[in-house]
């Protein structure tokens, strides 16, 4: 067995390294950001965000109704997550996240993330601004979770997507539909502690119901057909993540990496190298005070740095564990500097 | 589209800049989606007639030209008409019009008193501009007079009232008479020649007794017995009336009524044009066979001819080609423009995927280029620099600039006019612009809501001569589409963006639609200086 998990750490170590590290050299027919999903590509969480988005693999991370369900069949308490960010070009977001345990072995979670732009300038034809837009999507995430034994949990999670342009109502002469909503789709995932130090984590997602088991659906953005209508896809996501914990100095230091293949086509499985994008994303963080932890990370080119410090609030005789993190975030490929996300995650006990 | 704020913009006024090369900046057209260009009487200026969502609106702009040619743009004065009314139905807005006599809009500038003559449409019951409502008179830039046409009780048997839409005009500067084609109703006539007001009289052709009868309210509109009329002209030497019918062309002489042409006797003639030294008389045939709707061009030429022959479409070297562009597509004529021996003809298709001018000499139409698979290029337009995007040629004339120099110009769908000083050999391009900061300071997408198979332009502005590359992204920000990459764009007072490649079509860099939601388009110098547009496309064909 420790071989076999020596072979599977290698590979995925080495995959996701170079995924991260590289824009990869694949020739792609389409891409990447052509697609739809940029919600679910773009994390959720300020703790995970700090530590180049990784999170599968982490039982504490939250909200896991979206980053592997079976997380879930590992919660003891009530756990709330509320995370916002602000990011350059009118650009916010956020993730709130509720989850909990179920009888002994299940878990339960709900989350929301929601991407937006608060200042789409509407420009006509004529060279004329008609007035500011607020487009905003969304994707909503109901989590089950089971746990097989006390080192293994799968989950199953069900997804869907709310996307909103708000232009509509400049748009005299079309009668045009501002909202669309995706399908359900289905998210597979499997965790494992294999022990106290290393896990890992198997996450499908966006399986649907169509001929390929495509996340697909059709957008018609006008009522009265005189736009011509066209088809949503959100490409299959195979994720692997792994999780390394150990103390270094007497502090606790953990080192996280998820390897991402998207599937750029509407295909049921398609091995074709140009129909598929790799990404990583690597993340390392330090208890380096007493409750106090510093994190950096990258998800594919973009580079991340974080902080968390955990505290609690009494009422009564309860205990309530806060942790309050920030995120401090470079988009590289566009030179975009995020110097403001804040997160918050507390329990009830 | 909303009309935001620009019935408040004082129509702005523009001197200096030659037409020849760059664009003029600022405002000037009531809109940029033109629908009809035409001469407003007096040299050096035009009418651009415009609708831009449910407003519709003239523009009179004054040219004033020197001795060497160039020319500039001296006013604009912009003038919105009714709510309610437009010359631009909706069959020419979407372009789904299958009747060709329908597929442009007719004008004239009937003297004085009535100016620019545009037909005037009303909504139906479904709030579509489809319902003819009579005529504009535009007799300056602020007094545009509505004319009702009133319509005999028996067109209740019509299902269709575009059946009667106007579809040609004629003035007799003589009598004083205005002539329309009113399809299914024949002919009317707008009498002005009286001080105590204007007549109407409608009279519809009576093809077996060969003579132009009143139209009454019991007259039973059988098309076999009356045929249809779709455009009236007087022959500008003789002065006689000439009628584009569903039986042929049809001449109102001293001698009578006839139809003149043995060729044409029983084709369905949809439009007339004459012109241009010598006299061209140009005529349009069309007429629906099964799904496909079939075109033809026909043209007496000079004195010498006697009846009208097919157009013959020659390639590069004169030769004469055995198919032409109505082999290619269902074209209809726009417009046709007149200048010395020379025609433009305006075409376009269904769905308006294909426009462009021919140019007609003596001997056929002329081909400008045959390219690599030996296919012929007949037709004019953003190939050949008329246009600087491409954009949809909607009509197209011929105006005085000056009492020496004719101009041409064309109107386009959401690219302003084109005007060109030089018989169409260059071409200079007026729309409306928002103002830019410089060096990159504002990066504007026009328009910013990209429609399935749409496309936007990347407007900005640099101070110098800088290397510009356009990216854009995903709001992931993942690079998409590569636009142009250090691509030289010069210094300009109003932008630098180059309109034939500083656009997205809301594809990536491999060609595929990308999905629907928000872009960041960034702009960059190679002088350290970036700026950001956004953009929404609404997505295209499935990948």
């Amino acid at each position: 067995m420790i071989k076999f998990k020596n072979l599977v750490v290698a590979a995925l170590a080495v995959g996701s390294f170079v995924s991260s590290a590289m824009a990869i050299g694949f020739t792609k027919k389409s891409e990447l950001g052509g697609f739809d999903g940029f919600v679910e590509r773009m994390g959720a969480g300020v703790r995970e965000l700090g530590r180049g988005n990784t999170g599968t693999a982490d039982t504490a991370t939250m909200p896991a109704a979206y980053w592997n369900s079976a997380l879930l069949g590992f919660r003891e308490n009530i756990g709330i997550t509320v995370n916002f960010e602000k990011r350059d070009l009118d650009r916010i977001g956020g993730a709130l996240g509720v989850e909990g345990k179920v009888g002994k072995r299940m878990g339960v979670g709900f989350a929301m993330l929601y991407r937006g732009d608060t200042d789409f300038k509407v420009i006509d034809d004529d060279d004329q601004t008609l007035g500011s837009a607020a487009p905003f999507f969304s994707m909503f995430y109901l989590g089950f979770a089971f746990r097989a034994t006390r080192q293994d949990a799968f989950g199953l999670s069900l997804s869907m997507s709310y996307d909103n342009l708000g232009i509509a109502q400049y748009f005299d002469g079309i009668e045009m539909e501002d909202s669309f909503r995706s399908p359900v789709t289905i998210n597979l995932s499997w965790f494992r502690q294999w022990n106290d130090k290393w896990s890992s984590s198997v996450i499908i997602r966006n399986l649907s119901f169509s001929e390929n088991l495509s996340a697909k659906w059709s957008k018609n953005p006008s009522k009265d057909n005189s736009l011509a209508s066209t088809e949503g896809v959100r490409p299959k996501v195979l994720q692997i993540g792994l999780g390394y914990r150990t103390k270094l100095l007497g502090k606790n230091v953990s080192a996280w990496m998820e390897a991402i293949d998207y599937q750029v086509a509407d295909t049921l499985l398609a091995f074709d190298p140009q129909l598929h994008v790799w990404t990583g994303r690597v993340g390392f963080d330090c208890e380096v005070i007493p409750n106090g932890t510093l994190r950096i990370g990258m998800d594919d080119l973009d580079w991340m740095f974080g902080a968390g410090y955990k505290f609690d609030i009494r009422i009564g005789r309860k205990r309530f564990p806060i942790e309050v993190n920030y995120a401090f975030l470079y988009e590289s490929r566009a030179g975009i500097w995020t110097p403001f996300t804040l997160g918050l995650r507390g329990y009830i006990p | 589209m909303k009309l935001g704020n620009i019935k408040k913009v004082v129509a702005g006024i523009l001197v200096g800049g030659a037409l020849c090369g760059n664009a003029f900046a600022a405002e000037t057209l009531f809109s940029n989606n033109v629908f009809e260009v035409a001469p407003a009487g007096v040299d050096g200026s035009l009418w651009a007639v415009s609708r831009n969502g449910s407003y519709s609106g003239v523009t009179l702009l004054t040219f004033r030209v020197s001795d060497k040619g160039t020319v500039a743009l001296e006013s604009t004065v912009r003038k919105q008409v009714s709510d309610t009314l437009t010359a631009v139905h909706n069959g020419i807005i979407l372009d789904d019009d299958e009747f060709a006599e329908r597929r442009r809009i007719p004008s004239v500038y009937a003297g004085e008193k009535l100016g620019l003559v545009l037909p005037m449409f009303s909504m139906d019951s479904d709030d579509r501009y489809l319902q003819p409502a009579g005529f504009f008179s535009v007799v300056d830039a602020k007094t545009v007079n509505e004319f009702p046409m009133e319509v005999p009780s028996n067109v209740e048997d019509f299902k269709d009232p575009m059946k009667y839409a106007l579809s040609g005009f004629a003035y007799d500067s003589t009598g004083k008479r205005l002539w329309m084609a009113r399809g299914a109703l024949g002919v009317m006539v707008h009498d002005i020649s009286s001080n105590k007001g204007s007549k109407d009289t409608t009279f519809v052709l009576n093809a077996a007794k060969e003579r132009l009868e009143l139209l009454k309210d019991n007259t039973v509109l059988d098309s076999t017995v009356y045929p249809e009329i779709f455009d009236v002209r007087l022959h500008p030497e003789t002065g006689d009336l000439w009628l584009a019918t569903a039986s042929g062309v049809w001449v109102k002489s001293s001698d009578g009524l006839k139809n003149i042409s043995k060729k044409l006797e029983d084709s369905r003639v949809t439009g007339l044009w004459m012109g241009g030294n010598p006299l061209q008389i140009i005529a349009e045939t069309n007429y629906k066979e099964k799904k496909n709707v079939v075109g033809g061009l026909w043209r007496i030429y000079g004195e010498k001819s006697e009846d009208f022959v097919k157009v013959d479409f020659l390639d590069t070297a004169g030769k004469v080609q055995k198919k032409d562009v109505y082999d290619e597509a269902d074209y209809t004529v726009g417009d046709v423009a007149f200048l010395g021996n020379k025609a433009f003809v305006l075409v376009r298709t269904a769905g308006g995927s294909m426009s462009g001018y021919l140019k007609l000499d003596s001997l056929g139409v002329r081909a400008w280029e045959e390219d690599d698979d030996g296919k012929t290029q007949w037709l004019y337009g953003y190939e050949t620099g008329a246009t600087d995007r491409r954009a949809v040629i909607k009509s197209m004339c011929a105006f005085p600039l000056s009492k020496k120099r004719m101009g041409l110009a064309i109107a386009t769908f959401g690219n302003g006019i084109s005007v060109s000083a030089d018989s169409g050999a260059t071409w200079s391009v007026i729309l409306n612009r928002a103002k830019l900061d410089n060096n990159l300071g504002s990066i504007r997408m026009v328009p910013s809501v990209i429609t399935p198979g749409d496309e936007a332009l990347v407007s900005y502005k640099v101070g110098r001569e800088s290397k510009i590359t356009i990216e854009v992204f995903s709001y992931d920000m993942r690079k998409v589409r590569t636009i142009v990459k250090d691509a030289v764009r010069n210094a300009d007072a109003a932008r630098s963006t180059n309109p034939k490649e500083d656009f997205w079509d809301g594809r990536d860099d491999h060609g595929k639609d990308c999905t629907m939601g928000v872009y960041y388009i960034r702009v960059k110098d190679n002088h350290g200086h970036i700026g950001w547009g956004k953009a929404i496309t609404l997505g295209g064909n499935f990948r």
